[in-house]
């Protein structure tokens, strides 16, 4: 998968689809050419039945330094390059701008900065090695701050998210505070240890129902658009879409005979004519639920 | 600065300093402190010279809410308070002021009711380690609203509730506050001003201009879903663009060189 992308790796280990940031030189910041290939790669694993969980995490010791603004200092489009895309809200960036149906984890290895907490603010699940570090310094450079500070003050206390957009370059948010406030779920340390902590948290994810997980995203981040009751009645919807899926009655049956589901695969239409459901079970890893 | 007979507003540096300054009441606000505090954040806010602003007070205690014994003596002043809390309109904090610099809110003591108001709508908060937060509005028969609305967004809401249920015999620790991210430092008591200043100090220099639309950004994303709050703030990131600030600033950093910010007109923007 991988030899497609330059400054990606991009494979599959099991049922967890990889993408490892890989531009170690430049502390892993993105520039055009490795932001259009984010958006493949979170479209190539939505897409590949094999893969059932997603991890993102950088090589060297940044994970994502943000926008390059070299590359932008370098030619006539500057920052006018996002124009488009920022007025449009069509960032095409992390997955939830490319509307990936699957659990994405992120594992933060080092330093995030900038437009790298994108990937933190938009991922289902995020875990940190124990030296990672997170700042936001936009508004140091003259830029503001908003889009992934958004994001991140939906999911943890807004004082933290408000001291770091205002704060700047010179403030460092640690893995121990980013893991009191809940912004990160675990802590890993020894550092090195982070992919295979992150692949095994993939795997036991990876033994849920893909169908129910996929609803289950679309109501809590939906819940993220309005108010609570209105946020009920929207996620029902989702909850009721799972009536009659053959995943709601191979899940208790499982459960009451003591062995792992057989999960039917998601429908995917780019892919459902040529997939056999039976194959789902291979995929399930060591950690499914037991009884 | 101008004369202010409840309050203490003057300037160290690119820093505004708004001190509550009523101790032998607890710092709890009169007519004139209301009055006066309105002003004071207008005074501030227009000062070109301010770039961040910290709020705090003298005594033990940092505000002890809105002094109701005070108020009810003055007829046309509790008319005008009741209207405002009514429609809410009220004009005692930043936020409700329409301030767009930073502001700190640096808790000295105990932070008792209305005083909530200033650690909610503030951006940043830091307090002493002796400070103490309590909400006895529904042990004299009051309702809770503004104050425990606003913290509710931004902090875990249990803690809040609690503190509104429970009212005046229940009181949250500095060190509680911060475990739960209402709050992001602690400092010992005597320290707290130093360390309100440094890290005021550190805001000021960064862009005027990128850290006002940044505070609109992120107080207008509480006030709908997320992905509206996004859109409404991809023109305040693009309009920054036209401003000489982020231009300055990139070529500044790739220069490895301290930014020459543009100065803010006399608005405050």
């Amino acid at each position: 998968m991988s030899s497609q992308f330059q400054h990606l790796l991009v494979e599959r280990r099991g049922p967890v689809g990889w993408v490892i940031n890989n531009r170690p030189e430049h502390l892993n910041a993105y520039n055009t050419k490795m932001h259009q290939e984010l958006a493949e790669a979170w479209r190539t694993l939505d897409a590949d039945p094999q893969v059932r969980v997603i991890v993102h995490s950088g090589e060297g010791r940044a994970f994502c330094t943000g926008v390059d603004v070299n590359e932008m200092a370098s030619d006539d489009f500057g920052v006018e390059r996002y124009r488009q895309a920022v007025e449009d809200n069509d960032l095409g960036l992390t997955p939830l701008h490319l509307g990936v149906g699957k659990p994405v984890i992120c594992a933060v290895n080092g330093v995030c900065a900038g437009g790298g907490l994108h990937f933190v603010a938009d991922a289902d699940i995020v875990i940190a090695s124990s030296e990672a570090e997170f700042l936001d310094p936009h508004v140091s450079v003259g830029q503001v701050a908003a889009h992934e500070a958004i994001g991140l003050m939906r999911k943890m206390p807004v004082e933290a998210v408000m001291r770091m957009s205002l704060v700047g370059r010179t403030e460092r948010l640690g893995a121990v505070r980013a893991y009191e406030l809940g912004m990160v779920g675990e802590i890993v340390d020894p550092p090195d240890r982070l992919q295979e902590v992150a692949q095994a948290l993939g795997e036991t994810i990876a033994a849920n129902s893909p169908a129910a997980m996929a609803a289950t995203k679309k109501a809590l981040w939906g819940a993220l658009e309005m108010g609570l009751t209105d946020a009920c009645r929207a996620g029902a919807v989702h909850l009721v879409s799972m009536w009659g899926h053959p995943d709601q009655s191979e899940g208790p049956r499982a459960f009451a005979e003591r062995r792992r589901p057989n999960w039917a695969l998601p429908i995917d239409p780019r892919t459902s004519a040529a997939t056999d459901p039976s194959a789902a079970t291979d995929q399930s890893g060591e950690g499914g639920p037991r009884p | 600065m101008s004369d202010y007979e409840r309050l203490i507003v003057e300037r160290d540096g690119p820093v505004g300093w708004l001190i509550f300054n009523r101790p032998d009441a607890a710092n709890a606000m009169d007519v004139t402190m209301l009055d006066e505090l309105e002003r004071a954040w207008d005074e501030l806010e227009r000062n070109p010279q301010v770039r961040v602003i910290v709020n705090t007070a003298n005594g033990s205690a940092f505000c002890t809410g809105v002094d109701v014994v005070q108020l009810s003596k003055d007829k046309a002043a509790l008319t005008v308070h009741s209207r405002r809390t009514r429609d809410a309109t009220l004009r005692m904090s930043a936020w409700h002021c329409g301030v767009t610099k930073p502001v700190i809110c640096a808790v000295n003591g105990v932070c008792a009711g209305g005083g909530l108001h200033f650690v909610a709508d503030a951006d940043i908060v830091m307090a002493a380690d002796s400070a103490t937060f309590v909400d006895p509005h529904v042990s004299i028969g009051q309702a809770v609203a503004y104050e425990a609305i606003t913290l509710i967004q931004k902090s875990p809401m249990e803690p809040i509730l609690h503190l509104a249920l429970v009212g005046r015999r229940e009181r949250m620790t500095a060190n509680r506050a911060y475990q739960l991210g209402v709050i992001s430092q602690v400092e010992p008591p005597d320290h707290l001003r130093t360390a309100a200043q440094e890290l005021a100090i550190t805001i000021a220099q960064n862009s005027p201009s990128a850290l006002a639309a940044t505070k609109k950004a992120l107080w207008g994303a509480l006030e709908t879903g997320m992905t509206q709050a996004k859109r409404h703030a991809g023109p305040l990131v693009t309009a920054q663009w036209a401003h000489p600030d982020a231009a300055e600033g990139l070529q500044a950093f790739i220069d490895g060189r301290a930014p020459q910010w543009a100065e803010p007109d006399s608005q405050g923007s």
